[in-house]
């Protein structure tokens, strides 16, 4: 009995012994060799500004008779994989509910950080990105008509409801969010980036109108009822090299 | 993968952007009137009223026809600031001379109120009052007035027949 427990250990010990010698293996892999003759075979890529605009608001403003957007986007690399990244916009949309009809109107910025979790082969300068943005947006929303909900599931509306069409408008209007972000962007051609990104934001803060609610925020989207929201990007952009790294 | 999750991760977010989140659950929105039917003699319990028809005088179509109630919600004008409504019943056999008809008036005043995206505004009633003409079938009737309709779990108003 005692021989097999021993034989055992003796096992165990050997196991363990390849595991955390594999560990060794890899990581000196990884901080002598290979970045090593990274850096000296120097593969370097642009540092720079990279500016360009939402290419899907222009076409959604087409699309759509109730909405109207344009947003610039810009980026600036501070490390390998870090960009501190920024959009600024303007949005029109009116929401079409079934007992309202409201318009918001105003602009809007988001200011964050982009981290490149891609490892891009020799001098390619892809990304596969998450990123954080804080968003503030400034609007006014005007609630065009409404009617009020009269009908109950027993009687249907037994009594009529009027349209009420006098326009009811709150200026100066703010929302503030949090957003997280995940995208990718190709180097489709030489300094020129194609990227696409989904965002999930949520709110911290919107100023309400009185008697109403905020259902839309200019760079936000649709306020959900859990005062979530989603957005998505799809971007043609131009790098501005600095300088090469 | 790696591309095959993030791919995932898009289409769940486009997916879950375009989808109508919220339904309107409250029924009713408005507030309704509850009504209780008591019997006059034994004030304490809940008499049935026989072949039960109700109708306002701004509309052409019944409430109800022909039911047998002893509890009703019925819903206010609220483009006007007071509801008339005309209640037959019929204890005997249903002939039409054996109709008994009251009329039964609800005043109040009417504010707004949004209550969600999806439901929209309410109405709110106020300050309701309520009256009933003299030598119908309605023998008397308690409360006469009421603040507000919000509590929907009981009856505003008793009437007693």
């Amino acid at each position: 009995m005692i021989k097999a427990k021993r034989m055992y250990k003796y096992f165990i010990s050997i196991c363990l012994f390849f595991v955390i010698a594999e560990n060794f293996s890899q990581e000196q892999l990884k901080d002598s060799t290979f970045t090593k003759v990274k850096d000296t075979l120097g593969y370097k890529t642009n540092y720079g500004l990279r500016l360009g605009i939402d290419i899907s608001r222009p076409v959604f403003s087409s699309l759509y008779s109730n909405y109207a957007g344009l947003e610039i986007v810009a980026d600036y690399r501070i490390k390998k994989n870090i960009y501190i990244a920024t959009e600024i916009g303007f949005e029109e949309n009116t929401s079409r509910e079934d007992y309202s009809n409201s318009t918001t109107k105003g602009n809007y910025i988001r200011l964050g950080l982009n981290y490149n979790a891609y490892k891009n082969w020799l001098d390619m300068n892809n990304e596969i990105f998450v990123g954080y943005r804080y968003g503030f947006s400034l609007f006014n929303q005007t609630l065009n008509s409404y009617q009020t909900n009269v009908s109950d599931g027993e009687n249907g509306s037994y009594f009529p409801t009027a349209m009420n069409t006098t326009d009811q408008s709150a200026v100066n209007l703010n929302a503030h969010w949090s957003e997280l972000m995940l995208g990718i962007k190709v180097e489709a051609l030489k300094n020129i980036f194609v990227g696409f990104s989904v965002s999930y934001k949520v709110l911290m803060s919107v100023k309400e109108p009185i008697g109403f609610k905020t259902l839309f925020s200019p760079g936000f989207n649709r306020i959900f009822e859990s005062n979530t929201g989603f957005g998505l990007n799809y971007t043609i952009s131009y790098l501005i090299p600095f300088s090469k790294k | 993968m790696k591309k095959r999750i993030l791919l995932l991760v898009f289409f769940i977010g486009i997916i879950s952007a375009c989808e109508k989140d919220d339904f309107c659950i409250e029924n009713p929105v408005t507030s309704k009137l509850i009504v209780d039917f008591y019997d006059d003699t034994n004030r304490e319990t809940l008499k049935n009223v026989q072949r039960f028809s109700m109708v306002s005088e701004d509309k052409a179509d019944s409430l109800f026809i022909n039911k047998t109630v002893n509890s009703i919600s019925i819903p206010l004008n609220s483009l006007k600031t007071a509801t008339v409504y005309t209640l037959k019943k019929n204890d005997a056999d249903g002939a039409t001379i054996d109709n008994k008809i009251a009329t039964f008036t609800i005043t109040y005043n009417t504010s707004e109120e949004f209550v969600s995206r999806s439901c929209g505004f309410k109405v709110v009633f106020n300050n309701l009052t309520f009256s009933s003409d003299t030598n119908s079938w309605i023998t008397d009737f308690t409360p006469t007035t009421v603040i507000n309709l919000d509590d929907q779990s009981e009856a505003h108003v008793q009437i007693f027949h």
